[in-house]
């Protein structure tokens, strides 16, 4: 079963061109120029129940819109859209229910508060059982370590801690799907690894379908199964991280110790060069002790992609689906 | 059910954070106080000296005045997210509600409530009703306190209307600051008087425009009959809490379509 299916959604902003000056600010109250802005661009997928989802791209890709349209928030311009049998802009109180939403660069917390009064208030609003929000609130605060900090006002608390209230805030209700925007922004190594983990535990456990957001090569290499990339709104990858590897790496790199205790470091690229011939050059030119061959860095090849080295379309100008 | 324990779980909210600034909150509050107060300590002061405006005493006036303040405290407790609704757009704040299984409005006016402003009109109010109230020729006997009520209800939803209207206004432009701060604003230290006293202009626009008078001076002049009445359809008196009603009503509308322009700022 199809859990998430977009179709061709579009959106677009109109962002009004401003110039300098009293004039035209006067001309500015009549009449004004916009300039259209394709934040999102004819993207497609469909995601099934229980899989988590890596969503990346530069920034201003268009990554925080299309979740914005996924969730409810906005209306997209065109194509078509449904999640778990609704379409979230028209159903918006049935839909959201079964939705949870972190946006790592904006707290839904009450920043004068301790955690727990957020979480109290949204037992009421999501109508959560008292024994399901017992079980989930204590559930989640063991799993990410949160017991010494829940009654603290949350403007005491660091980025991490907060973060992690967020989460809970937005999954106290067991919601069936759950979107992230960025949860890992700015944190340190262990907190991103708790967030890491917690996610992951969430779809095992629970079969939460996930999409997240990051910038983060790490939590899309250590979390998600599959990997979407969009560039200028529209959808450039879809497939697994090995695939992209495979398909993409253009680079491979190789050390070899020399019999003389030596290192060389060769870099050279598998489609110009047959791996037979380098490997026949380097035999013929260096007497070889050990030989190594490093898989390319997931993050080199997110970069050359982005940076637009790398060719995005196969020949017939279908996105590469692996 | 569930939608009060909302609403006393989002007031607990509300006051619980003012109490973490005690001291803060009490400056507040009286610096709120002391404000409105200073102004009607003026036009008494005024008023000493001209005994009437337009056949209304020193206590009629107070009496017109606690109306306002009165209406205005249960206004800033119910209303206060409405009040500053172009903020919450531009802090994305109101994504967030879209997220909830909730009305829009309904989490907006049960959200944050005004403590310090309800509490310094409020008081405010009380104070120039207890001096007032029975110094002006009222028998408060059911019907009236019947009246009274429906005055009140009508006054707060006269301008929790008005509010929605503003922040609905603000999915069609960016700046609507300006529009509600001549409208509301000027408009409010208006009704501080007996319309009858300001030229048709200013009157029709009390009125149909911007409806205060229906806030305080026509409630007024139910329980008191002034002669100044007479320039008036003597109906508004009666109708005065249904326009409440009406006008809530017709904001709800345009807010229910007016959300759906809404396209929210980025990240
Ligand atoms: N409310 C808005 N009005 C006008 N333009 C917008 C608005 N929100 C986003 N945009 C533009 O749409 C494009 C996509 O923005 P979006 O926030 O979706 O990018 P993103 O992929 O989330 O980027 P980042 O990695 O920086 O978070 C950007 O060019 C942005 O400037
Ligand atoms: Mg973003």
């Amino acid at each position: 079963m199809q859990m998430i299916e977009v179709n061709g959604i579009k959106k677009y902003y109109k962002v009004a061109k401003r110039d300098k000056g009293i004039t035209s600010s006067v001309k500015h109250l009549f009449h004004r120029n916009y300039q259209v802005k394709k934040a999102v661009d004819d993207i497609s997928f469909s995601i099934k129940k229980g899989e988590i989802v890596g969503f990346i791209g530069p920034n201003g890709a268009g990554k925080s819109t299309t979740i914005k349209m996924l969730s409810g928030i906005l209306y997209p311009d065109e194509g078509k859209l449904q999640i778990n049998g609704y379409i979230p802009y028209k159903q918006r109180k049935q839909y959201v229910k079964n939705i949870g939403v972190v946006f790592g660069q904006k707290s839904q917390l009450h920043w004068d508060l301790p955690l727990i009064e957020s979480f109290e208030l949204m037992k009421y609003i999501y109508k959560i059982p008292q024994n399901l929000y017992e079980e989930n609130l204590e559930k989640f605060t063991k799993l990410l370590d949160m017991e010494n900090f829940i009654n603290q006002p949350v403007r005491q608390l660091s980025l991490g801690q907060r973060m992690r209230g967020d989460i809970v805030a937005a999954l106290l209700h067991s919601p069936e799907i759950v979107f992230f925007d960025e949860p890992t922004i700015g944190l340190d190594v262990v907190a991103k690894e708790k967030i890491r983990e917690f996610i992951k535990y969430m779809n095992e456990t629970e079969q939460t379908t996930i999409i997240f957001t990051t910038h983060d090569m790490q939590d899309i290499e250590k979390v998600c199964d599959r990997l979407i990339i969009i560039d200028e709104g529209k959808k450039i990858y879809d497939g697994t991280i090995d695939g992209i590897k495979n398909k993409y790496a253009n680079s491979k790199t190789i050390e070899i110790l020399l019999e003389n205790g030596e290192k060389e470091v060769k870099t050279f690229d598998i489609n110009k060069t047959p791996m037979n011939e380098v490997m026949e050059g380097l035999f013929s030119k260096y007497h070889i002790k050990d030989i190594s061959i490093c898989e390319p860095e997931i993050d080199e090849i997110i970069r050359d992609i982005y940076e637009g080295r790398v060719a995005l379309k196969t020949t017939d100008g279908k996105v590469g689906e692996i | 059910m569930g939608e009060i324990k909302i609403a006393a779980q989002s007031l607990r909210m509300s006051i619980h954070t003012r109490m973490q600034y005690r001291v803060d909150s009490l400056v507040a509050t009286l610096a709120v106080f002391v404000r409105e107060a200073t102004n009607i300590i003026v036009i008494y002061l005024a008023l000493m000296k001209f005994d009437k405006i337009n056949g209304w005493n020193v206590n009629e006036m107070l009496f017109l005045f606690s109306l306002l303040f009165l209406t205005y405290a249960f206004v800033v407790s119910l209303f206060a997210d409405l009040r500053d609704f172009s903020c919450m757009i531009r802090e994305g704040r109101f994504d967030r509600l879209m997220l909830r299984p909730r009305g829009l409005l309904f989490q907006l006016i049960l959200n944050n409530a005004d403590i310090i402003a309800s509490i310094g009109h409020g008081t405010l109010g009380i104070c120039l009703f207890l001096i007032s109230a029975n110094k002006v020729g009222i028998t408060w006997d059911i019907p009236t306190i019947l009246y009274y009520i429906s005055a009140i209800i009508g006054g707060v939803l006269i301008q929790g209307g008005m509010f929605i209207l503003f922040s609905a206004l603000s999915f069609y432009f960016v700046e609507t600051n300006s529009i509600r701060e001549i409208f509301y604003w000027n408009m409010r230290k208006f009704a501080g008087y007996p319309i009858s006293i300001y030229n048709k202009l200013i009157q029709t626009l009390m009125m149909y425009v911007v409806p205060f008078a229906f806030v305080n001076y026509f409630p007024a002049q139910y329980l008191l009959r002034k002669e100044d009445m007479a320039d008036y359809n003597e109906m508004y008196m009666y109708i005065a809490p249904c326009v409440g009603v009406v006008i809530y009503l017709t904001a709800y509308g345009f807010w229910r379509i007016s959300v759906k322009r809404y396209k929210s700022t980025g990240n």
